[in-house]
């Protein structure tokens, strides 16, 4: 698992090109800018359609959206077939090209066990199109497929636990982490870097157009969401051994959450009750499984 | 036909306004063609919707290229020489801006008229959204369509309430604008930001996003690094022999993300000269 | 220089070995299954140093190479009918790209399971040159001479292999197997352009394709590159015999007993086969019908039609496929291409579709073909321009 380090210890050397043509307050751009600073200049970055966020110096490939499983293999392979296993595969996408339109295709390289690193920029829905609900948009949430009206209350699904889908196919590593907690994301990155076999980091990224806040509050968000446990910072190894990276001794309440983001903002009291309990038993579970210091699958 | 520009920034209703011009027009019997400019519109950037107006329906399918009229929504697009590109000559630009057309200092040969929507737009509806609030000043000095005309159409897109106080706006920007009069400067000043900021990649200068400004105290400063961490354009550095951040300002977007994580309240936004 | 007799996806299977493949991946989907198989058993045993990827359907195998092909890598994918469909939209990644992938398709219609060719003729906008081939030994020697022009730097675009499923790809002729020594001679090991590697790739573009300017320009640039596959081909097709000791016509057609002929048949694949041996028939009744195979389809042979076309009284085009609603696709092609000639100067032409779905084509099927091309050409009136054999 991942060694956690300091502030002093994120490296200076930036792999972002700036300014690029992110909203004000991304998370997402936020999110590539530390993920790439921890993965250096040895490595071929792979993108399929999503938001900008921030252009890397680093060579890229682009692909179908459906295909970002399937590029990365071709290009691990491929590296390996010409004697170049030094490089990294490296793939950051959407939760559109890795929870529903990619999924297929990840998911047959996760149980191939493909050479790659897939890094996931979280913002809960398919944003570069206008904010559509996704398998990752969580249950309430407005966007503009699940908009409120008589017949709607937001999205009406939860959703989807990828990591532990993804646990689930017994890969070397399965990561979440969040752009307010930058010392562990980079730890993760850090860590999936200096190991071989499929690996994935999920990073939370508010997006302040979509998830509809003021754009100074992105990290504020993104940290009331880890402190409330609605997001939990974990990692998983093997589908096996299982480490919470951040354990507070009481969570937050869900309100702290809720409340700042105009798209849960038509939520009644029961529903927020729903969410809170559905938060704090779903915290239960990863508790125990770091008690245990494993997961059950 | 009449060929207008309209300029605002992405997320304050240009297209919105443009669609209301449209419809203004066919309630009079009017056609009309309201484009928004392709591209990926993102929060804060400058961007630009276009509308045709003619007495028949609109055959050409194209960007307006040499406008009658140019809409400025927003005050600190305003003072961009590059609103007043292209224009036909003789023709006329509307600013939202609480200059007076005497002070505005765009040069070239056209009509100048000024209102300042923004302040109309907090005092009816709480926020700097000037859509509406421009277009019953450029109902008044362009003639091309009735008030009632406008009133209409708003009621077709803000029912209630909502379209009572936007009509308020238009109202009071009906009364309150001033000029048009030819522009006092004859030619533009050289210097240009680009306003037609957007698209994918590496931009240049994202200067023209700020409403905000970041400025920081480095007397406050305790070096947690904080502002440079969270910073999602690499606008802040950090000096390192120093051990305290400066701004690159052409990265900086204005999100006011520095301010809210500095503990020490050693940044702050300072609105942008007007 | 050995032989084997093997069916035609054993052919293909050899080529990547010949060809040194280095990455293929594939999906099985009749009838070209057991070519996923040759390759697994080939990478079992292993016969040369190739990765295969096993994957989860077309669409990622099409991904998987393009992949590959991009950091340098030489790779194969094959498919069939409804595979090729399901793959379509990165196929034109794939092209819009320039990378250099073969693949194989293993005719299937994608009205049925037995061969017709819709699979690939339904494919014409992705960007790719497509072939099309008769037996099993043009299979192994034109997948080698696709390598050689899809990976010469002035074309750098992916190549199509067609050939018909069950009858061809399930049926054992003699094959004559090249020296693995001759062939890497031949073909030198592929690189990647433009470079991607970290250490290598143009930093100012970091690889990455650049917007702006005139957005006509990529296709331009993209169909003006598949016009230029006809020169490099017919070189490679030189140099193929110079080598190894056989051709196939001038590489974009190949005619039988043209020589005097008044009237041709015009076809693609396997039933341009059955068409040889009615001409023969044709030929010794005293009927000067002769064959025009085309092998090339994309890019079409223009030129060599053309001169053919003054030439001729009368043309058979047979198309073993048809879009539904528009036509015949090399007759329409054809009929563009021989416009321009003088009224006097232009072949009757007929079309006809036979083979579709899968449909047995005979030796009298082309004789009856003949016979109806001749009374036209001979000044007889059209009772139908389209006939379904």
């Amino acid at each position: 698992m991942s060694e956690r380090i300091t502030r002093v210890q994120i490296p200076m050397e930036e792999m972002g090109i700036t300014p690029g043509s992110a909203c004000q307050g991304c998370g997402a751009a936020l999110a590539a800018r530390l993920a790439f600073k921890a993965l250096g200049p040895n490595v071929i970055r792979h993108g399929i359609p999503c938001c900008p966020d921030t252009v890397t110096a680093t060579p890229q490939v682009g692909g179908v959206f459906e295909g970002g499983g399937a590029l990365l293999t071709g290009t691990s392979r491929g590296l390996k077939a010409i004697g170049r296993e030094d490089v990294l595969a490296v793939g950051f996408f959407g939760d559109g090209g890795t929870y529903d339109i990619g999924f297929q295709g990840l998911s047959a390289a996760a149980e191939r066990n493909e050479d790659i690193l897939v890094i996931t920029k979280d913002n809960e829905a398919y944003m570069n199109t206008g904010n559509q609900r996704s398998s990752s948009t969580p249950k309430y949430a407005i966007t503009s497929t699940n908009p409120v009206g008589p017949n709607s209350r937001g999205k009406g699904q939860p959703k989807k636990n990828i990591p532990f889908i993804f646990a689930a196919h017994y890969v070397p590593y399965v990561a979440t982490t969040s752009v307010a907690f930058p010392e562990d994301l980079i730890a993760k990155v850090n860590y999936a870097k200096g190991i071989k076999g499929f690996r994935i980091i999920i990073i939370q990224s508010p997006c302040p157009v979509g998830w509809r806040f003021e754009p100074e509050k992105t990290i504020e968000i993104a940290r009331a969401g880890v402190q409330s446990g609605i997001w939990p910072l974990y990692e998983i190894m093997d589908g096996k051994d299982f480490k919470l990276n951040y354990k507070p001794k009481e969570l937050k309440p869900i309100t702290e959450y809720l409340k700042p983001q105009a798209r849960f903002r038509h939520m009644t009291e029961a529903e927020i009750a729903e969410v809170q309990e559905d938060t704090t038993s779903k915290w239960q579970n990863v508790l125990k499984a770091d008690e245990m210091g494993r997961v059950v699958i | 036909m009449i060929e207008i520009r309209l300029h605002g920034r992405g997320g304050q209703g240009a297209v919105t306004a443009s669609r209301i011009l449209a419809t203004a027009a066919y309630e009079e019997g009017q056609y009309s063609q309201a484009i928004p400019m392709y591209g990926t519109e993102r929060r804060g950037a400058p961007l630009t919707a276009f509308v045709r107006l003619d007495n028949q329906r609109v055959r050409e399918r194209m960007l307006v290229h040499n406008p009658d009229i140019s809409i400025v929504l927003d005050p600190l697009i305003a003072k961009q020489q590059a609103v007043v590109d292209d224009l036909k000559e003789g023709g006329l630009v509307l600013l939202n801006t609480a200059e007076s057309p005497e002070e505005v200092k765009l040069g070239g040969d056209f009509k100048v008229a000024t209102v300042d929507a923004t302040t109309i737009a907090l005092e009816t509806l709480g926020r700097p959204i000037t859509n509406t609030a421009i277009l019953g000043a450029f109902v008044k000095v362009t003639g091309a369509m009735k008030l009632e005309s406008i009133e209409k159409a708003i009621k077709k897109y803000f029912p209630g309430r909502l379209g009572d106080m936007n009509i308020a706006a238009v109202r009071r920007s009906y009364e309150e604008v001033k000029g048009p009069i030819q522009a006092v400067v004859k030619s533009g000043s050289q210097e240009k930001i680009d306003i037609n900021v957007g698209g994918y990649g590496v931009l240049k200068d994202v200067s023209s996003w700020r409403v905000f400004t970041p400025e920081i105290d480095v007397d406050k400063c305790i070096g947690c690094k904080n502002c440079w961490i969270f910073c999602p354009e690499t606008a802040i550095q950090w000096d390192e022999t120093k051990k305290k951040p400066y701004i690159e300002y052409r990265k900086c977007k204005g999100c006011g993300v520095c301010d809210n994580e500095c503990p020490v309240k050693a940044i702050e936004m300072v609105r942008v000269e007007v | 220089m050995s032989y084997e007799v093997m069916v035609g996806n054993k052919a293909a299977a050899t080529a990547c070995k010949l060809a040194r493949v280095q990455v293929a991946s594939a999906f099985p989907i009749t009838p070209q299954t057991t070519i996923t198989q040759y390759l697994s058993e080939m990478h079992a045993n292993a016969e040369w140093d190739f990765d295969f990827v096993n994957v989860e359907g077309e669409l990622t195998s099409q991904v998987v190479v393009q992949g590959a092909s991009r950091v340098g890598a030489r790779t194969f994918t094959c498919t069939s009918g409804p595979g090729l469909l399901y793959m379509h939209h990165p196929m034109q990644t794939t092209g819009s790209g320039r990378l250099p992938v073969i693949m194989a398709v293993v005719h299937r219609s994608y009205k049925g399971m037995q061969p017709d060719h819709s699979d690939l003729m339904s494919q014409e906008w992705t960007g790719w040159s497509h072939w099309y081939v008769e037996h099993a030994q043009e299979i192994l020697d034109t997948l080698l001479m696709a390598y050689k022009v899809a990976e010469d730097p002035r074309i750098r675009i992916p190549i199509a292999v067609g050939y018909d499923g069950y009858v061809l790809s399930y049926t054992a002729e003699p094959v004559e197997i090249p020296d693995q020594d001759l062939v890497d001679e031949w073909l030198p090991p592929p690189k990647a352009i433009p470079e991607i590697l970290p250490d290598k790739v143009d930093p100012s573009t970091f690889g990455r394709g650049w917007g702006g300017g005139d957005p006509q320009m990529a296709w331009k640039i993209h169909h003006d590159v598949i016009l230029k596959i006809e020169e490099v081909h017919k070189e490679v097709m030189d140099s193929f015999e110079k080598t190894f000791g056989r051709r196939y016509g001038n590489a974009m057609i190949e005619t039988y007993k043209m020589e005097d002929a008044e009237v041709a048949i015009m076809a693609m694949g396997t039933i341009a086969g059955t068409c040889k041996a009615a001409v023969d028939r044709m030929q010794a009744n005293g009927k000067k019908v002769g064959l025009i195979k085309l092998r090339s389809y994309i890019p079409f042979p223009n030129k060599d039609l053309l001169e053919w076309g003054k030439k001729l009284d009368g043309i058979a085009v047979v198309d073993r496929s048809i879009c539904p609603g528009k036509g015949g696709p090399s007759f329409q092609k054809l009929r563009d291409t021989l416009f321009d000639l003088k009224d006097k100067e232009r072949p009757k032409m007929l079309q006809f579709h036979a083979g579709l779905g899968g449909k047995e084509v005979r030796v009298r099927d082309f004789e009856m073909i003949g016979d109806k091309i001749l009374k036209v050409a001979k000044g007889g009136k059209v009772e139908n321009l389209v006939t379904w054999v």
